[in-house]
């Protein structure tokens, strides 16, 4: 037998032999097998030899990780993370509003970020905290900024008494139009209930102002769930999910109809990136000029008329309601969340702080910059109080707009189907807008039992 | 004096007659090869076998549970895996004849082109599609077909008057016109690929054999058959193998030119996988997990069935 230092006489190379071999073996799984013990019982696997002083560790910099589109629509965030020296500054891998990254890592106790911004409350944040991949915000934001949001954001933001998402841009659904195709249609007013707006979009078609009167997102969170606010916003659930068999989400469906005989004839497909959430139809045609009237968050026309180079002829006024209505519509925030095995959690808060208050950041927001014009606004009642006493130059009319229908729009509940509701209720109550189902509350009914099957499905 | 040759020889010998099973030593080059081969291969496999008889569901923080065959039981009677199946099929049943047969035909006409340069221009041309990555592939086909601005429907509009714009097709977004769409750019993505694999095939066909078979009065289309196509037959089989697989599996195209819209062709088996194990409610990992393997298995007693009929027969 050789030893692995003898060499062979014919010139060959050591070998081990299968002693040593199982000996090398067992010897690094025993080190293995010992540390992750170690690691299992809560303790620490020791990295140097026992009587070796340990290796200094160092903390890592604040590392924020951001949904891309934020980054995207306000230019002035690389002006805040300046202000923090080291900061790691990073991209979230969260394309269609996937959060399975971070789930992942939380199940090892472990966060590749502290902060992420660009959780949207009903989207996926009871879905993070069931995960166990957050934590609420209370035990380290001060308390002038707690007091400081708009009650109904910190409402919507909060869940058993815990703030669990900082919000960050608040976006409402209302109503946008071209005046451009308004004007050359011969029409003079404002419409304030929907069966305005029909009439309206059809003279637009019927001049041949445009090819199409009007538009919408066909995501109920952008379309159905509005449309039925703007007749009541008492619409949910003892258990929190949208009632699709409602008579105001019924009539919100009726209506969607109508407006989808007037609208560009790809309104309900899915849109082409996000997972077919973003780079929908209604945005193409609205920037094509092709579409005179538009429903969906306030940012999306103002983004889409500066693609289309028409600003200037944009217009925009609170949702439409049902007569009989005191009309409403949805908001929601998308803010940040605050990892539970991040590291940096006070110096999360500083960089959420300075993020959230930096007027720079607000005036592109409102007035816009050379890239983008989202007109996105905070959620603090003190910025808003200043613009009062001292209203800046830049300051635009949608603004108090936005403010107005905000007193009356409702978020959509949190739940961990909060939006996947809609996406699996989607192509059972689009059956009615296509005509293959002639009555829209069997539709919805299908839509609810769909939604239904799926929880019971989870146990 | 022993020659090169020779001292080559006899050190060979000699290295096999100390090689033994006792070498242990050669084993450690395995490791890196094995671990991955277990790691990224075997274990995932046995890890989503035991998932699935299990209602592990991924945002909960309790231990999963053993439930047997209820997951397997569920997926069986459950109508979107049913039409997700059924979607999957649909595409294959189109789209594997179609990534074979253009190709075949195309290396067959390329084959006979004489001239040195052409026939390289040909390869070349054929094979930028296959050079381009996934993304960009996918960009430019989503951008083609575009219902407002894809050049597809502005030569059915404007070019050819086929339509209005308003009537044009909707090629994107989970219509049913989505899996034609993805169809269409998958054939078009395989084709310089697939043609090379012929190519290679052919260029291992002896000419003189289609010559003695024109001499026999072979016509072409008897050439075709009778000569070039069984020779060809062992790259066919593979292909139609690899592909059926592929094609029962995508998922990537799907999400990208149909979303999670579940009326849409494009909602397969594999995305209604993902969407329960990644998007809906709980995460039921443990669900998909038996939907996977159901897949899994339905796939491979086609592809065993396949090999089958694709045996060699010499």
């Amino acid at each position: 037998m050789k030893t692995p230092n003898q060499t062979d006489t014919n010139g060959t190379r050591p070998s081990l032999t299968r002693r040593q071999m199982l000996r090398l073996l067992a010897t690094g799984t025993a080190t293995a097998a010992a540390g992750a013990l170690l690691a299992a019982c809560g303790g620490t696997a020791p990295s140097t030899p026992p009587g070796s002083a340990p290796a200094q560790t160092t903390s890592r910099p604040l590392t924020p990780t951001f949904y891309q589109w934020i980054v995207d629509l306000h230019p002035s965030i690389p002006q805040v993370n300046s202000t923090f020296e080291g900061l790691n500054f990073q991209i979230a891998p969260v394309q269609g509003f996937g959060i399975e990254r971070f789930v992942a890592e939380a199940k090892n106790q472990e966060s590749t970020w502290d902060v992420y911004v660009g959780m949207t409350p009903f989207v996926e944040m009871s879905q993070l905290i069931k995960a166990d991949v957050i934590e609420p915000w209370d035990d380290y934001i001060p308390k002038d900024v707690l007091d400081d949001f708009l009650p109904p954001i910190r409402e919507e933001c909060t869940v058993n008494g815990k703030l669990y998402s900082w919000p960050f841009l608040l976006d409402v659904i209302g109503m946008a139009w071209n005046s451009n195709l308004t004007d050359k249609a011969g029409i003079t007013t404002v419409p304030t209930t929907w069966d305005e707006y029909l009439a309206n979009a059809k003279q637009v078609v019927d001049s041949g102002a445009a090819p199409y009167g009007a538009t919408y997102d066909a995501r109920g969170w952008r379309s159905l769930a509005p449309f039925t606010h703007s007749m009541s916003t008492d619409v949910y659930t003892s258990e929190g999910l949208f009632d699709f068999t409602s008579e105001p989400a019924v009539e919100a469906l009726i209506l969607m109809k109508k407006i989808k005989d007037l609208a560009n004839p790809d309104i309900l497909n899915e849109g082409t990136t996000d997972g077919g959430v973003n780079n929908t139809p209604d945005e193409g045609a609205f920037a094509a000029q092709q579409v005179a009237y538009y429903t969906k968050y306030f940012n999306a026309p103002l983004r889409f008329a500066q693609t289309g180079g028409f600003s200037d002829k944009l217009q925009m006024a609170g949702l439409p309601r049902f007569a009989n209505s005191q009309g409403g519509t949805v908001f929601w925030t998308t803010g940040a969340c605050l990892f539970k095995y991040g590291k940096n959690k006070e110096k999360a808060v500083e960089y959420m702080r300075a993020l959230t208050y930096n007027q720079q950041i607000w005036k592109d927001s409102i007035a816009g910059s050379p890239t983008a014009h989202p007109g996105q606004l905070p959620p603090y009642k003190s910025i808003y109080a200043e613009w009062e006493a001292n209203k800046p130059e830049w300051m635009q009319p949608f603004v108090a707009l936005v403010r107005e229908q905000f007193e009356r729009a409702r978020a959509i509940n949190n739940h961990p189907f909060g939006l996947t509701q809609f996406v699996i209720g989607k192509p059972y109550w689009e059956e009615y807008l296509t005509g293959k189902e002639s009555d829209p509350r069997a539709a919805l009914q299908k839509a609810k039992d769909a939604v239904a099957a799926e929880i019971a499905k989870a146990g | 004096m022993a020659t090169v040759a020779s001292r080559v020889a006899s050190a060979a010998r000699a290295w096999r007659s100390t090689y033994r099973v006792s070498d242990y030593s050669n084993l450690l080059f395995l490791i890196p090869a094995t671990v991955f081969f277990v790691g990224w291969q075997i274990y995932p496999i046995i890890r989503v076998f035991v998932l699935s008889f299990t209602d592990y569901k991924y945002l909960e923080r309790n231990p999963p549970n053993f439930v047997g065959l209820h997951n397997y039981i569920n997926a069986l009677n459950d109508p979107l895996f049913h039409v997700g199946m059924l979607r999957a099929f649909v595409f294959t049943v189109v789209f594997v004849p179609l990534t074979i047969l253009i190709p075949l035909v195309l290396a067959v006409l390329i084959d006979r082109v004489t001239n040195p340069w052409l026939s390289s221009f040909y390869r070349i041309v054929l094979l930028i599609p296959a050079v381009i990555p996934g993304p960009l592939v996918f960009v430019l086909w989503k951008w083609l077909f575009d219902f407002q601005i894809g050049p597809v429907n502005t030569i059915l509009v404007e070019w050819l008057g086929i339509f209005t714009r308003q009537t044009a097709p909707q090629w994107l977004g989970g219509t049913p016109l989505s899996l034609p769409a993805v169809i269409i750019m998958e054939v078009w993505w395989g084709l310089g690929y697939h043609t090379m694999f012929f190519l290679a095939g052919l260029a291992a066909v002896p000419k003189d054999l289609s010559e003695q078979a024109r001499i026999d009065g072979a016509n072409e289309w008897q050439l075709f058959w009778r000569v070039i196509v069984p020779r060809l037959l062992p790259i066919l089989s593979i292909l139609v193998v690899l592909r059926f697989g592929t094609a029962m599996s995508v998922i990537d195209e799907y999400l990208i030119f149909g979303g999670f819209q579940r009326t849409s062709p494009t909602y397969t088996w594999t995305v209604y996988m993902y969407d329960l194990a990644f998007r809906i409610g709980d995460w039921l990992q443990g669900y998909a997990a038996a939907i996977g393997w159901l897949g899994a298995v339905v796939m491979m007693v086609f592809v065993v069935g396949m090999l089958y009929v694709f045996r060699s027969r010499d």
